[in-house]
């Protein structure tokens, strides 16, 4: 088994959804989670804004701020895996930096709770 | 490579997050979590806090820089010169492969 996880933009999360709903993978886990990345990004919404304001500062003085992403993540058996990737690629590439990343992780074991099905059987789809 | 978590008080984060910027590790992914640790919580009088707050930081890198993002999380996250309960934990675990998804570009390294 394999875990993706990919890491997108908030507004991307429904296509991607439908997309993996379309290819046969519609288990997903989200979560709201808050990033930054090694591109660099334009944060000024107005550029010309005042900064002697404290909330127009950068409190925390790291770097680049924290910019909020959707992380999903994915269980699938071995086989699954290209698909998974290749469809979140898909529907979330602009070619800009800021896409995201996806990140691939060996599993050992799952376990299904309602019946207690072990191994692949417990992330295969059920019927 | 590896996926770094550190779990780690919320008002260290900052903390963690500048030295990672500057031992190089700009890529981080942050998320709000709760839990307890092996003290079973914290009791405050009759109180007990079953689930306190932490934060998450997820660090993707190489498998060589392992031991330089553990020992910046542990040096940034600790309280006091020797650290006390609830500073939190750093799970390190194997990742296969990475995209990026601007390029389609794969790393397995």
């Amino acid at each position: 088994m394999k875990e993706v996880c990919a890491i997108i933009r908030m507004n991307r999360i429904n296509e991607t959804k439908r997309a993996l709903a379309d290819a046969g993978i519609p288990s997903v886990t989200a979560k709201k989670v808050l990033g930054r990345g090694t591109g660099k990004v334009e944060y000024l919404i107005q550029p010309d804004i005042s900064t002697e304001f404290e909330e127009t500062q950068n409190p925390s003085e790291c770097g680049p701020k924290l910019i909020p992403k959707r992380m999903l993540t994915i269980v699938v058996p071995d086989a699954s895996k290209d698909k998974v990737v290749q469809t979140i690629i898909k529907i979330n590439q602009t070619g800009k930096s800021g896409d995201g990343k996806i990140f691939v992780m060996p599993i050992i074991d799952a376990c299904r709770v309602s019946t207690g099905e072990q191994g692949d059987a417990a992330v295969d789809e059920q019927t | 490579m590896i996926m770094v978590r550190g779990i780690v008080r919320p008002e260290k984060v900052a903390d963690v997050m500048s030295a990672l910027m500057y031992a190089g590790f700009p890529a981080v992914t942050k998320m709000d979590v709760y839990g307890r640790g092996k003290q079973r919580g914290i009791k405050i009088g009759d109180v007990t806090y079953d689930e306190l707050a932490k934060e998450l930081l997820m660090v993707v890198a190489p498998a060589k820089d392992k031991e330089l993002i553990v020992e910046t999380i542990m040096k940034a996250a600790r309280t006091g010169g020797k650290g006390a309960f609830g500073d939190g934990k750093v799970f390190v675990s194997p990742v296969e492969e990475s995209y990026t998804i601007s390029s389609g570009n794969r790393q397995t390294d």
